[in-house]
């Protein structure tokens, strides 16, 4: 029986992943999409002809919806390229750890973000307050889209630079080398030979960055108000107003964008795969130019100017949010944190107390790890070999990529909370379990993406080797690829536990009303009337952030493991 | 233990990857489409050989069991191994990477197999680890790291390792391929020698002819999914069954031509055969299932019965053949190098009996060339020809140039094909 487990333990894990997949996203999407056709036990089109042909819905939401995005990928790609260059092309003291600082956005949590872009730009907020200080007007730009546009640029340049970074260090000097000899000039060599090789990964983190933004939540209803709604935050209100079939028919053409979206990516991106690192790859200059000619010190004020917008956009934010949780109108207070503790100890029941905020947060961060690397692992061990049908359970496995944490909180909130009759017995799920299931659904393709990788690059002829000797295919998964890919596991769990810790489309649909709100769901109620308190809470938040990033940077990129982002 | 491969095939989708790629026709009387038919004796050293795609490493891949058969069976001593996971058949398996598990150190590779199965003969499992250390000659190597091992050590440490749980049969998938030529060299005989101590049966898979000739007992040659021919090395450097194992195995001038006449030989006037005495002699033409009519035309050693006579581009070649071959077919045959002899001076004409130009006499032929080229090799000297159009290779001592005569005699010709459908009734 033992040995029986042993040969088939893949096989009972890819089905338990499937079993969870199927409970928590593809039943509560299907639930989405159901109530989106079916009012009142009636199949119906009405609802989804009243989004498809609303003027409204078309021009103010989707328009919209595409439109910021569009702008956010531009401001992405133009803010992430120039960090590539420097990244790809320069030797300077904490280069490495640049590097690996640019997927810290992957892990802040949007919700503190969007904070830190509200304690920046809001009416008494750090830009304002520098331009009172040396006598410029003040300006509006909180419910702007420009604050929008810059939020996502902070979220996503990082993503585009990384990418293009790692193509960028891939070009193989010999090419550019053959080009020179051949009679280019080094521009010409540049356009002809780094260019075309940049393009492919430029145009994946453009395309990352769209289907991101275009699903964009927090951020939009923090930084734009009901304002400037994006379809993500219009379906939060639909839910809030409890028009339930109207959310539905919403989420139901937004999904089947993203997913077609998604599409177009995975299959774009599949067809970039395959070129090798360089093993000759170009020699970085050092920041310091030997002599100070008139086009280096062009170079370097161009590095300065960069360095500076840099600071500004992903700096001043969080410092903004950590001065403003110190500070009220009068000068330091530790005020917001006193509200903190009051809050927690005289609390009413209906309201959102801190500690059970941050130990609800990581009790469901451990048990989305849990759950989600066993998850990832399994289907990243499944993506990586070839059979039959990969490529419909690849799409399968990933779509929680494509598909909003708002759906899916939607979904489980309309079925398995509320309840679903199972053969005459009423099944429901309850708040904390439901939250795991729906972190977990969104945390494993991270898993999946920082292994698979990993796992591709092994020589199959290791697992082939152990087998041979005696291995079930189990064993030699634990014996030998996960050792070999311990980097990618580790930095994937932490992706998990940071994402659960961030997360807030679904909790906030989820925790609803409950007991299981976690700290992100208190920042956003925090933010209520006043900044303080959410800033405090914010700045709780990042502390606990912080940790699990220090765990991906150790692991993660000490190995040079580049997962999938 | 004893190998069995009965009318295997494997295909990937639309790829044939072992097996006739002419498609499903029926052969030998099985239906369906024709596989691959091998036996691998107990204790023996097998090898294929053939180019890259002949579907070598297919065959080793499903004796050990990482992929199934679309059709056929493999059976371990008559045990059918269908549905066998390749842990539970015994097997091990030497890659042409190493395949050393980096993570681990050269002792704990050697005894990753003895986490699963105790070692044999009720050793302890680090005396058999030492044990295995000492046989590939690296007794000092086991707490180093794969990493700091050449390849030929790796590549030792590799064959260790698989030896470790007291395998029935080692795979080895062209183990030699990454070294270099004086470490393969060295390294092959090595091989052969622990093989044969051990008596392991073993299926060693190679693209290199001369590798395969070299350690085999009996070789398989394979092409296009097919198996063309096995037999002894001798046997099968000797007496190719096929064109292409003729000019796979070792240099080779084929030539091809149609009959003339057809006479039949009394056994005394073939003269003392230059062929010399072989050991066992076999030559099974597999399962591939294709052109099996010219399979053992020569299959009778060296008493041929019949001489024919073909013309090859005008001149006339005798040839000897163990069937009647009708006029008119077209014959496929080649000569070894080797045995082509450049006449220099007025005593080898004499002495080889030849007029002026080109001719074929009863017992000996001899051709007029113009060298084109020639690599010296060392102990000899490959030199390529140009006659009548076609391209000739010759092993002397030095390298020539200009004008030269060649000549072989008729017992080292050899017939490879025959195509009767050529020729005009």
């Amino acid at each position: 029986m033992g040995s029986w487990i042993e040969q088939h333990a893949l096989a009972l894990v890819a089905a338990a992943t499937a079993a969870v997949l199927l409970v928590v996203f593809y039943f509560p999407v299907a639930t989405v999409f159901v109530e989106a056709v079916v009012v009142d036990g009636a199949i119906t089109a009405a609802p989804l002809r009243d989004v498809l042909t609303s003027e409204f819905y078309l021009v103010d939401i989707f328009w919209f919806t595409a439109y910021q995005a569009l702008l956010s990928t531009v401001a992405s790609v133009a803010l992430g390229l120039p960090g590539a260059w420097i990244l790809a092309r320069f030797e300077f003291p904490g280069r490495e750890a640049l590097r690996s600082l640019t997927i810290l956005p992957f892990v802040m949590p949007s919700i503190m973000v969007a904070i830190g872009f509200v304690a920046t730009f809001g009416r008494s907020g750090t830009l304002n307050t520098a331009l009172a200080a040396i006598g410029l007007p003040t300006v509006e730009l909180l419910f702007t889209l420009p604050a929008i546009v810059i939020a996502h640029a902070f979220y996503n340049a990082p993503l585009v630079a990384r990418v293009t970074t790692a193509a960028w260090e891939s070009v193989d000097a010999s090419a550019i080398e053959t080009a020179r000899s051949l009679g280019a000039s080094p521009t010409r060599a540049f356009y002809d030979v780094v260019v075309p090789q940049l393009l492919p990964a430029i145009a994946i983190g453009a395309t990352l960055t769209f289907v991101f933004t275009f699903a964009s939540f927090p951020i939009v209803l923090a930084l734009g108000g009901f304002q400037l709604a994006t379809v993500e935050v219009f379906i939060f209100s639909r839910i809030q107003n409890l028009a339930y079939s109207e959310a539905a028919a919403l989420a139901a053409v937004e999904t089947v964008i993203s997913l077609g979206l998604t599409y177009l990516y995975l299959r774009y991106e599949g067809r970039q795969r395959g070129d090798g690192q360089g093993a000759n790859p170009q020699p970085r200059r050092s920041v310091w130019p030997a002599a100070w000619a008139p086009r280096e010190v062009g170079t370097r004020a161009v590095i300065v100017g960069y360095g500076v917008v840099v600071v500004a956009v992903f700096v001043v934010p969080i410092a903004s949010m950590v001065i403003a949780s110190v500070t009220d109108g009068s000068g330091l207070t530790l005020d917001h944190y006193r509200f903190l503790l009051e809050r927690q100890q005289t609390g009413a029941s209906y309201q959102i107390r801190p500690l059970p905020a941050v130990w609800n947060s990581l009790v469901f961060g451990v048990g989305t790890l849990l759950v989600a690397v066993p998850m990832g692992v399994v289907l990243a061990v499944l993506t990586t070999r070839t059979f039959r049908g990969r490529a419909a359970i690849d799409a399968l496995a990933m779509a929680p990529l494509a598909v909003s944490g708002i759906v899916v909180g939607l979904g489980l909130l309309r079925g398995l909370v509320f309840g679903v009759d199972v053969f005459g017995t009423r099944v429901r799920v309850t708040g904390a379990v439901a939250v795991v299931a729906a972190h977990a659904v969104g945390a494993y393709p991270f898993v999946t993406r920082s292994v698979a990788p990993l796992l591709g690059n092994l020589d199959s002829r290791l697992v082939e080797s152990a087998r041979s000797l005696g291995a079930t295919r189990a064993r030699a998964l634990v014996d030998i690829e996960l050792p070999l890919v311990a980097a990618g596991v580790v930095a994937g769990a932490a992706f998990a536990f940071a994402i659960s810790i961030g997360e807030f489309d679904s909790t906030i649909v989820l925790a609803e009303g409950s007991e299981s709100y976690t700290m992100p769901v208190a920042v956003e109620r925090y933010l209520g009337r006043r900044l303080g308190p959410a800033t405090a809470m914010g700045c709780l938040l990042l502390a606990v952030t912080s940790l699990s990033f220090v765990v991906i940077e150790r692991f993660g990129d000490r190995y040079g493991g580049q997962g999938g982002f | 233990m004893r190998l069995t491969l009965d009318g295997v095939r494997k295909e990937y989708g639309d790829t044939v990857a072992l097996g006739s790629r002419a498609g499903g026709r029926a052969t030998n009387g099985r239906p369906g489409a024709a596989g691959v038919d091998l036996e691998v004796g107990d204790g023996e050293f097998f090898t294929l050989v053939g180019p890259s795609g002949c579907g070598k490493t297919t065959t080793l891949r499903l004796v050990a069991g990482f992929d199934s058969p679309t059709q056929g069976s493999i059976r371990f001593d008559g045990q059918e191994m269908a549905g066998v996971p390749p842990e539970d058949r015994g097997v091990g398996v030497v890659f042409q990477n190493y395949a050393l598990f980096p993570h681990l150190s050269v002792a704990e590779n050697v005894a990753y197999g003895l986490r699963f199965t105790d070692p044999p003969n009720g050793e302890h499992r680090d005396e058999r680890v030492a044990s295995l250390l000492e046989l590939v000659d690296l007794p000092d190597a086991g707490p180093r790291g794969p990493g700091e091992l050449s390849g030929g050590q790796r590549q030792r440490i590799a064959l260790a390792r698989a030896l470790a749980p007291g395998p029935d049969l080692l795979l080895l998938d062209e183990p030699m391929s990454a070294l270099d030529a004086r470490l393969r060299e060295r390294l092959r005989l090595q091989v052969k020698e622990i093989q044969s101590t051990l008596g392991i049966t073993t299926l060693y898979v190679t693209h290199d002819q001369e590798e395969a000739l070299a350690v085999s007992d009996r070789v398989a040659v394979m092409a296009d999914g097919a198996v063309e021919q096995v037999g002894t090395p001798q046997a099968v450097y000797r007496r190719p069954d096929s064109r292409f194992v003729a000019e796979f195995v070792g240099d080779n001038n084929v030539f091809e031509g149609r009959v003339e006449s057809v006479r039949e030989e009394s056994a005394e006037s073939d003269g003392p055969s230059r062929t010399q005495p072989e050991s066992p002699v076999e030559t099974k033409g597999g399962g591939s299932g294709d052109a099996g009519g010219n399979r053992s035309i020569d299959a009778g050693g060296s008493d041929h019965r019949y001489v024919v006579c073909v013309d090859v581009g005008g001149t006339t070649i005798p040839v000897p053949a163990g069937r009647r071959i009708q006029p008119g077919a077209t014959v496929t045959f080649c000569v070894r190098p080797e045995r082509m002899r450049v006449l220099g001076g007025e005593a080898d004409v004499t002495a080889w009996d030849v007029g002026g130009e080109d001719r074929g006499t009863d017992t000996a032929v001899t051709l007029d060339a113009t060298v084109s080229n020639a690599e010296f090799l060392g102990e000899s000297t490959r030199t390529y020809l140009r006659w009548r159009g076609r391209e000739l290779t010759v092993r002397t001592a030095d390298p020539l140039s200009g004008d030269v005569r060649v000549g072989f005699e008729r017992g080292d010709a050899h017939i490879v094909g025959v195509d009767s459908k050529k020729a005009p009734e």
